[in-house]
């Protein structure tokens, strides 16, 4: 791999970005000689308290997810599709109904069973929490991995090679980017929930996880490709690419070993960004019948389920909301810590557009 | 809703009704200030509110289909023979309506003969002659009546007409004079004096135009008559004074002076303005919100309560297919099923039973469920074991709308306890009868339910007939084609309605064998929320097993 003139140069972070900051001041702070962009973006995050505590958050959240078959099977003692409705739970010395006679589900035992409740079927809303934030994680994490590969591929060979194969690529993009992405999302998910997708080999029933992995995947790579695209034309026009050019590379070497590693930053910034948006899209499908299909649980489809009975068993629906609302601004804030380290004027920048 | 009221003339009547405005609108109110005022405390006389919380489809009779238009359309359009105002089994029995009698019935059972009662009059006052009964009937056909198929499959002639082929029903012949009214049928069908009191064949004038009419309906001879009428908005009724002198037995002339239907944006609001007193008639048709049925049940608990319809919900198993095309992996699931949970998850909406034919319809049985009352997971796991189709694999299909949703959650858990590996699929409401209806799906079990088109046994048999199942719009859903259930129903099915408590054993001990036979597993009938103000005399108002809130009984205090 060439080394990338610029990025050395500069030495205040990677890329394109620390390229365009090269005349900048640098803080007298931070003592930057030697340091690579990954570390000294390294070192603003760990200054960053508060994003780290959303970032810890984050990481509690996910890591309780994780593990649900443990609380299922040693504290709760049911799985998360398990109907207990005419069943029975001792809460301080009284035995009550799960679900009354007239369909009203326990609210909160604050034990082992039913420590948050039970939903309208008679099953552990706990457990349930924590299996559904499974699949929202499951689902927010598949659909960032495909938005962000084939993001980067599409963005990279439009930008790259410019005429034709930009104009085809750009359009679809355009016309991805012309629908909302609800209504996209929705679309795309009441269709695919009865057939499921066949890819080739490749076939995913209508109740896979995967189903609103692909959608959400699929609808949000515009939104990605095309800064990727802008980037990829301006770093073509770059010394270090003719440099490679003319020592001989193919365009696939350029693009693998030259720009790839130049858009690491751009990369990293959008993952937990992605990641925010594709676990609310995720809510926000599954919530209106497009997204996880049921019987299984994500926080979307438990809010859904608990709407009509807000009245009477507000847990219902309150518990996933605060989950959804604790995730994503985890993975938020933590996402604007890393794109600050990373790239501190993009701060600046943000600010100056709204002020 | 109850703000903007009708005015009375008189000015200390509009300051009595100003000041009860004021108090409805500030709070719960708990005395007998009427919607109107002035009626308050009467026998007979002032205005209803009833609030729906769905639109009717159409108010034009030879349109409407829906539970929606069938109240009001019952009682503002009297057809040749009608059901008796009462209510449970004793709401199914036919009487005649504009009809002097019962129809004279041929041997063949293909020709029904009736007089129309002399002296009658439409709304408008315009006399009723036989011949606008051929042309109520032909406007159905023409302007495309949701459920026209049942006098083009069995009127002579109607499929012509309705083809465009024939200009006349030549299976329907009038005299004006003498009132004879003769119709001919292509085949025996006993129900057909169930299709003369759809109110689809409530009568109107001859002329009346051919299109729909919703938003002025056409005079009829009922009880009631529309006074007005604007789309999703809602209707008024007024009594029709010209109907208490045909003194028709067995047709009440109704109480109250109006019945004012509004169509309220949302149930919540409609339950909550019915428990607040400021409107008096929660619509059965809407499903009571599950939220407020804690604070309604301490509330108003003497003026709530939930009537069973006659309606069967099920789950069918396909029985031309793996794994329930075996007995006993059928059976399992009947002995695995657990009706209270089903109750439970209907919020009290359900009353359970392990037969087809429901309560309320001749030939319901009473005995034991054969495969036991209460649920029996430990022989249901045995009967998959010796099925051989333990671990299969299973598609329960279902519908989003609560709570079939939850009993479709329910049923798939249940299946998998049992041994069976079962994944759900559930579809929007809009496509899921056609897309399970459809020979292309054939899908292995589900979420099916039958509410009556008309209270007589063979309305649900037609979902065991092995003849009906068909690649389209299937509604055999588990396939059933049991040589001795056709022999039955070729029996059977040609027994006049009028004649059905003659029959009533056979249909029962057919009912008895088809729960034996396991074709499906049935657990009970929607009930249907009967909730009113306190205004209303709620213990002398009917409520109808097919049209629901009988109007014509609603009485204030």
């Amino acid at each position: 791999m060439a080394i990338n003139p610029a990025t050395s140069r500069a030495g205040a972070g990677p890329g394109l970005t620390a390229r365009a900051g090269a005349g900048r001041q640098r803080d007298p702070a931070e003592p930057t000689a030697g340091v690579g962009p990954y570390r000294l973006g390294l070192r603003r995050l760990r200054r960053n308290r508060v994003a780290l505590a959303f970032g810890a958050l984050f990481l509690l959240i996910v890591v309780l997810c994780l593990c649900a078959p443990l609380y299922a099977a040693h504290v709760a003692h049911t799985g998360p599709n398990a109907n207990h409705v005419t069943d029975t739970v001792t809460v301080g010395g009284v035995r009550k109904n799960v679900v009354s006679t007239t369909g009203q589900p326990i609210g909160p035992t604050w034990q082992g069973r039913f420590l948050l409740g039970a939903d309208q079927n008679g099953r552990d809303i706990a457990v349930r929490l924590l299996y559904g934030g499974r699949n929202s994680l499951e689902v927010g994490f598949v659909a960032t991995l495909i938005t962000m590969l084939l993001a980067v591929i599409v963005g990279t060979l439009a930008g790259y090679f410019r005429g034709a194969v930009d104009g085809v690529l750009a359009r679809i993009l355009d016309l991805i980017w012309a629908y909302p992405v609800v209504l996209l999302g929705i679309a795309l998910g009441t269709s695919l929930a009865l057939g499921g997708i066949s890819l080739g080999p490749l076939h995913l029933s209508g109740n896979s996880l995967m189903v609103p992995a692909v959608i959400i995947g699929v609808v949000y790579i515009p939104y990605v490709a095309k800064p990727i695209r802008g980037q990829v034309l301006g770093m073509r026009e770059q010394e270090f690419i003719d440099a490679a050019r003319v020592s001989g590379l193919g365009p696939l070497r350029i693009m693998v070993g030259e720009i790839l590693p130049n858009l690491a930053s751009t990369i990293i910034v959008f993952l937990p960004l992605m990641i925010a948006n594709a676990i609310l899209l995720e809510a926000a499908l599954s919530y209106l019948g497009a997204g996880v299909q049921p019987p299984n649980p994500s926080w979307g489809t438990m809010i859904a389920d608990g709407i009509r009975l807000i009245p009477s068993a507000m847990h219902l629906t309150f518990v996933p909301g605060a989950m959804l609302v604790l995730a994503v601004l985890g993975i938020n804030v933590f996402g604007d810590g890393v794109r600050d380290a990373l790239d501190p004027r993009a701060k600046v920048r943000i600010e100056e557009q709204v002020g | 809703m109850m703000c903007t009221r009708t005015r009375s003339a008189s000015l200390s009547l509009l300051a009595l009704a100003l000041a009860a405005t004021i108090a409805a609108c500030g709070g719960n109110s708990n005395s007998n200030s009427g919607t109107t005022g002035g009626s308050s405390g009467s026998a007979s006389g002032g205005t209803v509110t009833v609030l729906m919380g769905t639109a009717p489809d159409f108010l034009d009779p030879q349109l409407g289909y829906t539970t929606q238009s069938a109240e009001p359309d019952w009682i503002v359009y009297t057809p040749l023979l009608t059901y008796r105002h009462a209510n449970g089994t004793a709401g199914g029995e036919l009487i005649p309506g504009l009809a002097t009698a019962q129809p004279t019935i041929s041997k063949d059972g293909k020709t029904y003969t009736l007089t129309l009662r002399k002296g009658l009059t439409f709304s408008n006052g315009k006399p009723v002659k036989a011949s606008d009964f051929k042309y109520t009937i032909q406007r159905a056909i023409k302007i495309n009546w949701g459920g026209k198929s049942f006098y083009t499959t069995y009127i002579v002639g109607a499929s012509a007409y309705d083809k465009g082929s024939a200009q006349d029903i030549s299976g329907i012949t009038t005299d004006d004079a003498s009132g004879k009214i003769t119709i001919k049928l292509t085949q025996p069908y006993g129900a057909f004096g169930n299709v003369l009191a759809f109110p689809s064949s409530g009568l109107v004038p001859t002329g009346t135009a051919m299109k729909n009419l919703s938003n002025d309906p056409p005079p009829g001879v009922g009880p009631y008559m529309y006074t007005s009428a604007s789309a999703n908005r809602g209707f008024t009724l007024k009594r029709n004074p010209r109907f208490a002198a045909f003194k028709i037995p067995g047709i009440p002339t109704g109480s109250v002076d109006t019945i004012d239907v509004k169509i309220v944006s949302n149930t919540q609001s409609e339950a909550q303005q019915v428990l607040s007193n400021q409107a008096d008639v929660f619509d059965p048709g809407d499903t009571l919100p599950p939220s407020l049925l804690p604070q309604i049940q301490s509330q108003a608990s003497d003026r709530f309560a939930r009537v069973p319809i006659p309606s069967t919900f099920y789950f069918f198993l396909n029985t031309t297919k793996a794994p329930f095309n075996n007995a006993k992996a059928r059976q399992a699931v009947n002995y695995a099923i657990d009706r209270q949970a089903m109750v439970r998850l209907a919020s009290g909406f359900l009353k359970p039973s392990c037969y087809f034919i429901p309560e309320g319809v001749a030939g319901h049985p009473t005995a034991p469920c054969p495969y036991g009352d209460t649920p029996d997971l430990a022989k249901a796991k045995q009967l998959v074991q010796q099925s051989g189709q333990a671990g299969a694999k299973l598609t329960v299909w279902g519908e989003e709308r609560s709570p079939r949703r939850e009993y479709v959650d329910y049923y798939t858990d249940l299946l998998n306890k049992i041994g069976f590996k079962a994944t759900e699929k559930i579809i929007a409401d809009a496509v899921y009868f056609p897309t399970i209806g459809n020979a292309k799906t054939d899908p292995q079990t589900g979420f099916a339910d039958w509410i009556q088109d008309f209270p007589n046994p063979s309305d649900f048999y037609l979902l065991m007939d092995g003849r009906a199942i068909q690649p389209t719009n299937n509604q055999n859903f588990s396939k059933v084609n049991d040589p001795h259930i056709q022999q039955q129903l070729d029996k059977l099915n040609p027994v006049p309605a009028t004649k059905l408590d003659s029959v009533a054993g056979e249909w029962t001990t057919l009912d008895e064998y088809t729960a034996q036979k396991a074709y499906v597993a049935a657990y009970g009938a929607e009930s249907m929320p009967k909730f009113f103000s306190n205004r209303l005399d709620f213990g002398a108002a009917i409520f109808h097993p097919t049209y629901l809130n009988d109007w014509t009984s609603f009485k204030l205090k």
